[in-house]
């Protein structure tokens, strides 16, 4: 063969220098050899590409662990001795995990300690990872969601509304003007209506009426019928699938019919598929946006401008390229100054609101803010970094007791790198089964946070990979934030040191570091101790303290019908059953999360007020009923239209007026509608005490009267019950009997609140109880550690209470610093979260004493459960040991 | 005796190398084999199994010439031992006792 073509005919160079670098040193040029000789001869009598495969194949065939075995004994005596390995800690795996289990076998409470507070605190990781992923991913899952806007309404009076809705004729003025959006759908919600399918068989359920574009924009596919001609054919309707087999079971339910309320008859033309749990749209019935007209219309009044409903909403998608703040500016405000005078179109302003603010934007009827979920995440990194304290410190602590074997391994050439990876075997092995353990906690109690939240979370890693992602990241960081310190501390001992048993806790230098992360940890705690009290004491105030009128055994029952006959048949035949004190009737309840408001013009001043005031029209039985004091004038005379109002202190104040009784025999002229004001009526709590008491007034106004009050005799409340159930139904064929308590009513105001408490109450339990299995690990070493010291001190006469405060003053000396760092933190996350509320319990010493109190007994126990039995070990015995 | 048990192909390949005598080495075994048992046999599979060979003593390896062909590398060669030797004979022998002992009709009802 000669030289120069040698040169073309290489074996692939790739494969050569793989196999060069797994084979054994020893074997490596023998094989190299081989296949470059089979190569050549193959070459030769196959052709080059040929020859090429068989060597790639061969080297297949070639791979067994004989391959990269190192050579068993030195018995070949012609290799050459220059072969070296760099050492590859690979190998030495198995001895670190037989190591590792044998010692954590040996120190059981080390290990369970280690494995409970982390598994403790991973599990809490993974509900709030899960948790916050859940909310982050609310209808993310559109087509465009980028392009997706809310048209919403600010109404700029004396101080700012805002509204999800705007005035209907909005979607037409904004699609029919203007090119900028793809699609425009206006779509009108309805909460809770009955729906019959047949006169036996009625159910409640929210309904739609949407526009088709509806459809286009969002992602909500069809699983039968045609998507072109939904929602378009008027009298139809779409329903999941989910409220198919509800009505229909296993029927098909393709044309048939079903009644909604009382006004409209729609067939069933699709069927939509069952909404993803992660959106906001609840509704599961459609109904096209043109059969608003016969269900509702006042809601479609013609060219109506001036009102707004927060239900009468409108979705655009945007043409690409255009951006919603041009939108804002030129549009939104052109349509402001085209429908509107000179003086309206100044308080009504429109804005576009992406899709991805309207779960987080509680101004517009969000869930809740985005900043409560990264307060949930920063709970997690805490409870994960509790644990991990707890790790290190019961390691550090350790790392003496392994002076000998850290000694011995460096004598025999350990080098720093391999004690170190050993270690980090010991603590993955530790963090491994925690997150296992964690892993199932999690998952047990996944169906009680879903009921706390009334969500639907789901763990699955397999299908899951954001969370597969997230647990393989834990994993990795717990094992290096709790491994990599002590295991350094560990590579750095001094071999002849450590053999000699001369290593102190001082040259750990550990002790100021791990002074510093108990603290870290008892500041935790009392961060998360303050906040509960504070969370506890103001949700207390809102749900006990006085609203201003009377709320407990007061039934409410829905009034579907507001004819003047039937409503008062239905309260002559209330008032006569036994049990019932008052009946009232009225559109709102004393207390309600929204109430709208409306302009307000005083006696003969010229022009409108600069505040607005809320309405709520009920029969003169609203104030005793609710037991509302009236601080001047009379209550309101029985009517069934607007003749009277009665108005509360702060309307009064707002007027400007001194004296209550002037507004006494005034005119007042609201939402366009005059009567006489007859009293005055002491202010009452009648939206949350998150925001303040604002101008209100009552009226009579029998047509838009929907709920009725009753007040009952609590001691005998089930015959009660069943006989308005009796009566009402008799009333009322066509609907389906519902009630509820005026208190309970009020206490779902702060859901999320006391969802937000219990959820932080069981993170703070779990952070001391973490805390404070470190801290018992902590001290248990410490005693091990003290014991002849113990022992020499009680010989020489020291009593057990000077012993015990050997461990105390060290630990309440951390415990002051931490509460020093937590208090002032807690203070001003505290208040800002109280800054919510305009009615709110201040913020006292004593609220912090007590939290300092709980950390102090918690920390106290701990401590001296495992400091008395050393503090009363008898010194003979413990001097004996040697 | 463990070390002189022989499996099929370490005896076919121990074979072969005490019929190359002066020039057996791995690529000559394949080669002889894949010609006499007329099925493609991997370089891998003879190698391991001289590796094999080698721990149990039946044969010894010396390193030979760097040559050309090879790239410059030198070539691995096997000389038989006496172990080996012995073990090729002993399968040989429990071999032919085993034919001696097969009746002669033993595959008469096979015709």
């Amino acid at each position: 063969m000669n030289r120069k073509n040698k040169t073309h005919q290489d074996p692939p160079g790739w494969a050569e220098r793989l196999l060069a670098r797994i084979t054994a040193p020893h074997i490596r040029e023998e094989v190299l050899g081989d296949l470059y000789e089979l190569f050549q001869k193959r070459g030769q009598r196959y052709g080059y590409t040929k020859a090429r495969l068989l060597y790639v194949l061969e080297m297949l065939l070639l791979l067994h662990p004989r391959l990269w075995r190192k050579q068993a004994q030195p018995a070949y005596l012609y290799t050459k001795p220059t072969d070296y390995s760099p050492p590859n800690p690979l190998v030495m795996l198995s001895n670190y995990v037989k190591i590792a289990s044998r010692k954590l076998n040996r120190h059981k409470s080390y290990t369970l300690i280690n494995v409970v507070s982390l598994s403790l605190g991973i599990a809490c990781t993974i509900l709030i990872f899960t948790l916050v992923k859940y909310h982050l991913s609310f209808d993310t899952f559109h087509a465009n969601q980028d392009r997706i806007y809310r048209i919403y309404t600010e109404l700029h009076t004396e101080k700012v509304i805002y509204s999800t809705g705007v005035p209907n004729p909005m979607g037409e003025a904004f699609q029919s003007g203007y090119s900028v959006a793809e699609e425009v759908g206006r779509i009108a919600f309805f909460k809770k209506r009955v729906i019959s399918i047949s006169p036996e068989k009625k159910f409640e359920e929210d309904i739609a009426f949407a526009d088709p574009d509806f459809l286009s924009i969002f992602n909500f596919p069809l699983i039968q019928g045609n998507p072109q001609t939904a929602l378009q054919e008027r009298n139809t309707a779409l329903i999941t699938d989910r409220i198919a087999k509800k009505y229909f079971g296993t029927q098909d339910p393709i044309g048939k019919l079903i009644r909604v309320d009382s006004s409209l008859s729609v067939r069933i033309t699709g069927i939509l598929q069952n909404l993803p749990p992660t959106t906001d749209f609840h509704t599961e019935i459609y109904i096209p946006f043109s059969n608003l007209q016969e269900h509702s219309p006042w809601m479609v009044e013609k060219d109506w401008w001036l009102g707004f409903n927060k239900e009468m909403q409108c979705f655009i998608r945007l043409k690409p390229g255009v951006s919603a703040a041009t939108v804002d500016s030129r549009i939104l405000t052109a349509i402001s100054n085209k429908y509107y005078d000179k003086e309206t179109a100044k308080q009504f302003r429109f804005k576009l609101q992406p899709l991805s603010d309207v779960h987080f934007n509680p101004k517009l009827r969000g869930y809740t803010e985005k900043k409560n979920l990264w307060t949930f995440a920063l709970i997690g990194f805490f409870l994960v970094v509790t644990a991990c304290v707890n790790f290190i410190n019961l390691a550090t602590a350790q790392a003496l007791g392994r002076s000998r074997e850290i000694g011995v391994r460096k004598a025999l050439g350990s080098q720093r790198g391999a004690i170190f990876w050993q270690f980090i075997t010991e603590t993955g092995l530790i963090a491994g089964s925690a997150l296992i353990i964690a892993f199932g906690l999690a998952y047990v109690a996944l169906p009680f946070v879903n009921q706390w939240f009334a969500i639907e979370l789901a763990l699955n890693p397999l299908t899951d990979t954001y969370l597969l992602v997230f647990l393989v990241l834990l994993l990795l960081v717990v094992i290096f934030c709790s491994g990599a310190y002590p295991g350094l501390i560990l590579a750095r001992f001094q071999p002849v040191l450590a053999l000699k048993g001369k290593l102190s806790q001082q040259s750990m230098g550990g002790f100021s570091l791990r002074k510093g992360l108990v603290v870290t940890q008892f500041a935790i705690s009392q961060l998360l101790i303050i906040g509960t009290l504070i969370i506890t004491n103001q949700l207390r105030y809102s749900q006990q303290a006085d609203m201003g009128f009377r709320k407990d055994a007061i039934v409410i029952l829905p009034v579907p019908d507001s004819k003047k006959s039937k409503i008062n048949t239905f309260g002559a035949q209330l008032s006569e059953m036994s049990g019932v004190e008052n009946v009232t009737f009225f559109d709102t309840p004393p207390a309600t999360e929204f109430l709208a408001s409306t302009s307000f013009r005083f006696d003969s001043r010229p022009k409108a007020e600069a505040f607005n005031i809320s309405i709520k029209s009920a029969d003169h039985q609203y104030i005793p009923t609710f037991k509302i004091p009236i601080l001047a004038g009379r209550n309101l005379n029985p009517s069934d239209t607007i003749r009277e109002y009665l108005l509360n202190e702060t309307a009064v104040k707002s007027l400007g007026l001194a004296s209550l009784q002037d507004v006494i025999g005034k005119t007042a002229t609201i939402n366009g509608r005059s009567g006489t004001i007859v009293g005055v009526i002491k202010d009452f709590h009648f939206k949350s005490f998150r925001v303040a008491i604002e101008p209100l007034c009552l009226t009579t106004w029998s047509e838009i009267y929907n709920s009725c009050g009753v007040k009952v005799n609590p001691a005998n409340l089930e015959p009660t019950l069943s006989g308005f159930e009796k009566t009402w139904k008799a009333l009322y064929p066509s609907s389906i009997f519902t009630y509820r308590f005026l208190d309970e009513d009020i206490e779902r105001f702060y859901k999320l609140d006391n969802m937000l408490l219990r959820l932080i109450q069981a993170f703070a339990a779990i952070a001391i109880f973490v805390g404070c299995l470190g801290l018992y690990g902590l001290v248990s070493f410490m005693a091990a550690q003290k014991t002849k010291e113990i022992g020499v001190r009680k010989v020489l006469g020291a009593s057990a209470a000077s012993i015990l405060w050997l461990f105390g003053k060290e630990f309440f000396r951390l415990l002051l610093v931490a509460f020093m760092l937590a208090a002032p933190l807690a203070w001003w996350i505290m208040d800002r979260w109280l800054n919510n509320f305009v009615y709110r319990v201040e913020l006292g010493a004593g609220i912090f004493i007590l939290s300092i109190l709980i950390t102090f007994i918690v920390a106290l126990l701990t401590v001296g459960f495992r400091s008395v039995k050393a503090a009363l070990m008898n010194p003979i015995k413990t001097l004996r040991t040697e | 005796m463990k070390g002189t048990q022989l499996g099929e192909f370490e005896e076919i390949v121990l074979l072969t190398i005490a019929l190359l005598y002066d020039d057996a080495y791995s690529v000559a075994v394949v080669e002889k084999l894949s010609q006499r048992l007329e099925r493609p046999i991997s370089l891998g599979a003879v190698h391991r199994t001289m590796q094999r060979l080698e721990e149990k003593g039946l044969v010894i390896s010396r390193f030979g010439e760097a040559t050309p062909e090879r790239g410059g590398r030198r070539k691995r060669l096997f000389t038989i031992t006496i172990a080996g030797e012995q073990s090729l004979r002993e399968a040989r022998h429990i071999r032919n006792e085993l034919w001696e002992g097969i009746p002669k009709n033993a595959f008469d009802h096979l015709t």
